[in-house]
């Protein structure tokens, strides 16, 4: 059986017709994998994130999660039934629901929600805030509350884009190593997206580079 | 029917239902013209086309000048007072247009108030008369200017704070006072806004039909009311109802591109606010009363004819019929408010998970109802029943016609485009990351629609749910139409008791129906007292 998480097979697409974001990538990630895509703004990285995540629709080639085939230019399966997670520099937290059930929303009904929360809560140490709301607590705090709530579903593939840009230097140190150390722990199969070189050293086992679109 | 299919197909079900009643008001222009045709045309028609151009025109100039003048005034001058003015220049449209002409005759007639009043002061004989008759053209044309130049103060003020400090400094330097500013500089910078504001003013006055019909004045409206309900001739009023429906039409495309045209204001980086000047003494005293005048006119005189009247009979407010007026008006507004409101955020969920060129475009038409009088709204729907009652209940007697359902539909029609502002903003202020995490996350449209955007979207809901709610109290012409038989409105109850005089007995159902009319009023308000940016010192 194949170990392959992620498969991407020349992948092209544009939004208008003179400005082609991507052009013709592949790209393979295994299970457990920790790759990083490096590369200028506007090099096209975190279009790249949204086509995986099957936010945008490719123009041209294949994306195969886990074995099935999820988007091409003829057919695209929706983001909430492909199992994999994004966290983005905005956070984009539910305001409206506190850090708990910010957690648990992605959990399936079926599954032991609580117990779930409660070990991420732990893990990422941010248990003290379970019952506050996101505009009560700290940027790295809410950036961990958005790991938490993208790991809670336990994605196959978990997806970075720039998750630490709009932290400062001091608690990008701390969060790095603690975080690295939650991926190890739990065994995930990350793929982030970053203009910081030492992050993606850090943070992942294996770097790339982008530029205009296309891995050099 | 799969999800995606219903997000597209929705715009389109809605928008069939809000332009039936207005095609098939339409579609009489290609029917037979009755000799009831042939009398209005040669007697009648001129009269009614004279007298709807005569109340535009002068409504127009009225609301231009009385909306940018004091627009200009409290935005470039500091004087006692300027901080109310501001907000409260907007309280006439509390006032549906016909509640002021019932005051203005209860006032002006030659034995109101304040004839009496004059004559009692001044010690004068009871056949001396003061005050001119306000039952003509000029009356009405005084009445829609006092309760409707809110609409032109409200753009001309927004469009005069964006004018920047340096280009009014430019113009002072190079000469002009500032009256010469006014009407040499920021008028025109400001008129397409203007303009536009007086387009909806123009819509309204040809949409009213309580205050024309209360000072005999001769038209569109009135005389679609009287073909039907005089001559029982329901295809002749489509009839004119279609002329006065293409007149709105290109008052509606007239305001939409004076919105396109945009204001020519400074949006570049160096723009500063620009400096008010404080006023004192005789400036300070005429700029006070520039601004307190519309405000009396269109605000206090009607309150306190209005106070007078209700504390002459103040019973009226306990009996009954006041009592049952109240809870179906109550029931009605608020079901059409949440109808709306439910509907509108289904709309715009739908632009939002499918954000194609033709959904757009569909949505933006959904607003049109806004813009058409309730009257031909109220014939078009009264077609639409009859036809729906023939096609599905055949075999019984009518059950749509003459039902509540109509009147729904129609007062949905009419509203849905105040609670799709309130929703369309309210959805401008959730970023669509938030939307990609929720489907990343699992959720599927409904479960996003429900568990994200509704909690996140309760103000903007409870917003729309007013605007309709306040909106659907003042509706006249439509109700008087569909309401079912013996069912009373306040509006209603208001419009007989003026039609037959009792203007005494009138007095609490029109205060009732001012009140929810503040509503809109104080979330406005909120928004002028927090809009104006920091001036430099």
């Amino acid at each position: 059986m194949s170990n392959l998480i992620l498969e991407i097979k020349n992948l092209s697409h544009s939004y208008d017709e003179t400005n082609q974001i991507i052009q013709n990538i592949n790209l393979e990630i295994e299970k457990l994998d920790r790759v990083a895509i490096l590369g200028p703004s506007g090099c096209g990285k975190s279009t790249l994130l949204r086509l995986i995540a099957g936010l945008e629709k490719p123009n041209l080639g294949q994306i195969i999660i886990d074995g099935t085939v999820v988007s091409t230019e003829k057919f695209i399966v929706p983001p909430e039934k492909r199992k994999i997670g994004l966290v983005v520099q905005e956070k984009a937290l539910f305001p409206h629901l506190s850090v708990y059930d910010n957690i648990g929303f992605g959990i399936k009904k079926n599954i032991d929600k609580k117990t779930i929360t409660n070990d991420l809560l732990e893990l990422l140490k941010i248990d003290s805030l379970k019952n506050k709301y996101p505009h009560e607590i700290s940027g790295g705090e809410q950036q961990r509350v958005a790991l938490a709530r993208s790991l809670a579903p336990n994605p196959k593939l978990l997806m970075l884009d720039e998750p630490f840009s709009a932290l400062d230097k001091d608690l990008k140190g701390v969060l790095y190593e603690e975080i690295s150390q939650v991926f190890s722990e739990r065994g995930s199969t990350i793929l982030l997206v970053t203009h910081d070189s030492q992050e993606a050293e850090i943070m992942t086992k294996k770097q790339m580079k982008m530029e205009k679109g296309q891995f050099l | 029917m799969n999800r995606l299919s219903f997000w597209s197909s929705l715009p389109f079900a809605v928008l069939i239902v809000f332009t039936a009643p207005l095609l098939i008001v339409l579609s009489s222009l290609f029917g037979d013209y009755s000799e009831n045709w042939s009398h209005l045309y040669e007697f009648v028609l001129f009269n009614y086309i004279s007298n709807s151009l005569i109340l535009v025109a002068g409504v127009g100039v009225l609301v231009f000048f009385l909306g940018t003048i004091t627009a200009w005034t409290v935005t470039n001058f500091n004087f006692p007072g300027r901080n109310t003015f501001e907000w409260a220049l907007i309280l006439p449209l509390a006032i549906p247009p016909y509640i002021l002409a019932y005051t203005f005759t209860g006032l002006f007639d030659p034995y109101g108030d304040a004839n009496n009043l004059i004559r009692e002061i001044l010690g004068l004989d009871q056949d001396v008369i003061i005050f001119p008759s306000v039952r003509n053209i000029y009356g009405a044309i005084t009445v829609f200017g006092f309760t409707l130049y809110p609409y032109v103060y409200l753009v001309s003020r927004s469009a005069f704070i964006n004018q920047s400090k340096s280009m009014i400094e430019a113009s002072r330097m190079l000469g002009l006072n500032q009256i010469q500013v006014f009407y040499k500089l920021a008028l025109p910078i400001i008129r397409p806004a203007a303009v536009g504001g007086m387009m909806l003013v123009i819509m309204e006055t040809l949409s009213d039909f309580g205050a024309v019909d209360h000072f005999a004045i001769e038209t569109f409206t009135t005389g679609i009311f009287r073909t039907w309900y005089g001559l029982y001739d329901l295809q002749t009023a489509m009839q004119l109802a279609s002329l006065l429906l293409i007149t709105v039409g290109v008052f509606y495309i007239l305001e939409k591109n004076s919105r396109g045209n945009g204001i020519y204001t400074s949006s570049n980086s160096t723009f500063s606010p620009n400096k008010e000047e404080v006023l004192s003494g005789f400036r300070a005293f005429f700029a006070f009363s520039i601004c307190l005048l519309p405000i009396f006119i269109g605000f206090i005189l009607p309150i306190l004819e209005l106070s007078l009247w209700a504390f002459e009979v103040n019973i009226a407010f306990f009996n009954e019929k006041f009592f049952k007026n109240s809870i179906n008006t109550f029931t009605l507004s608020i079901g059409t408010g949440l109808i709306c409101a439910g509907l509108a955020l289904l709309i715009n969920f739908s632009l939002r998970f499918k954000p194609t060129k033709l959904i757009k475009r569909l949505s933006s038409l959904l607003s049109i109802g806004y813009a058409v009088p309730g009257l031909i709204l109220a014939v078009g729907m009264v077609q639409l029943m009859v036809g729906l009652d023939n096609l599905i209940f055949s075999n019984l007697d009518i059950v749509l016609t003459g039902s509540i359902f109509g009147l729904l539909v129609a007062y949905i029609i009419k509203t849905y485009a105040l609670a799709n502002s309130s929703i369309e903003s309210g959805y401008e202020r959730i970023s669509n990351s938030i939307d990609d995490s929720s489907r990343i996350l699992g959720s599927t449209s409904w479960v996003m629609l429900f568990n994200i955007h509704t909690p996140l979207m309760k103000t903007a809901l409870l917003t729309s749910v007013l605007l309709v709610m306040s909106d659907v109290v003042k509706e006249l012409p439509a109700t008087l139409i569909l309401r079912p038989f013996n069912f009373e409105t306040l509006a209603v109850s208001t419009y007989i008791y003026a039609s037959e005089e009792r203007m005494l007995q009138a007095a609490a159902p029109a205060i009732a129906i001012v009140l929810v009319g503040l509503i809109p009023i104080i979330f406005l308000s909120k928004m002028i007292r927090s809009s104006r940016p920091a001036t430099e010192k």
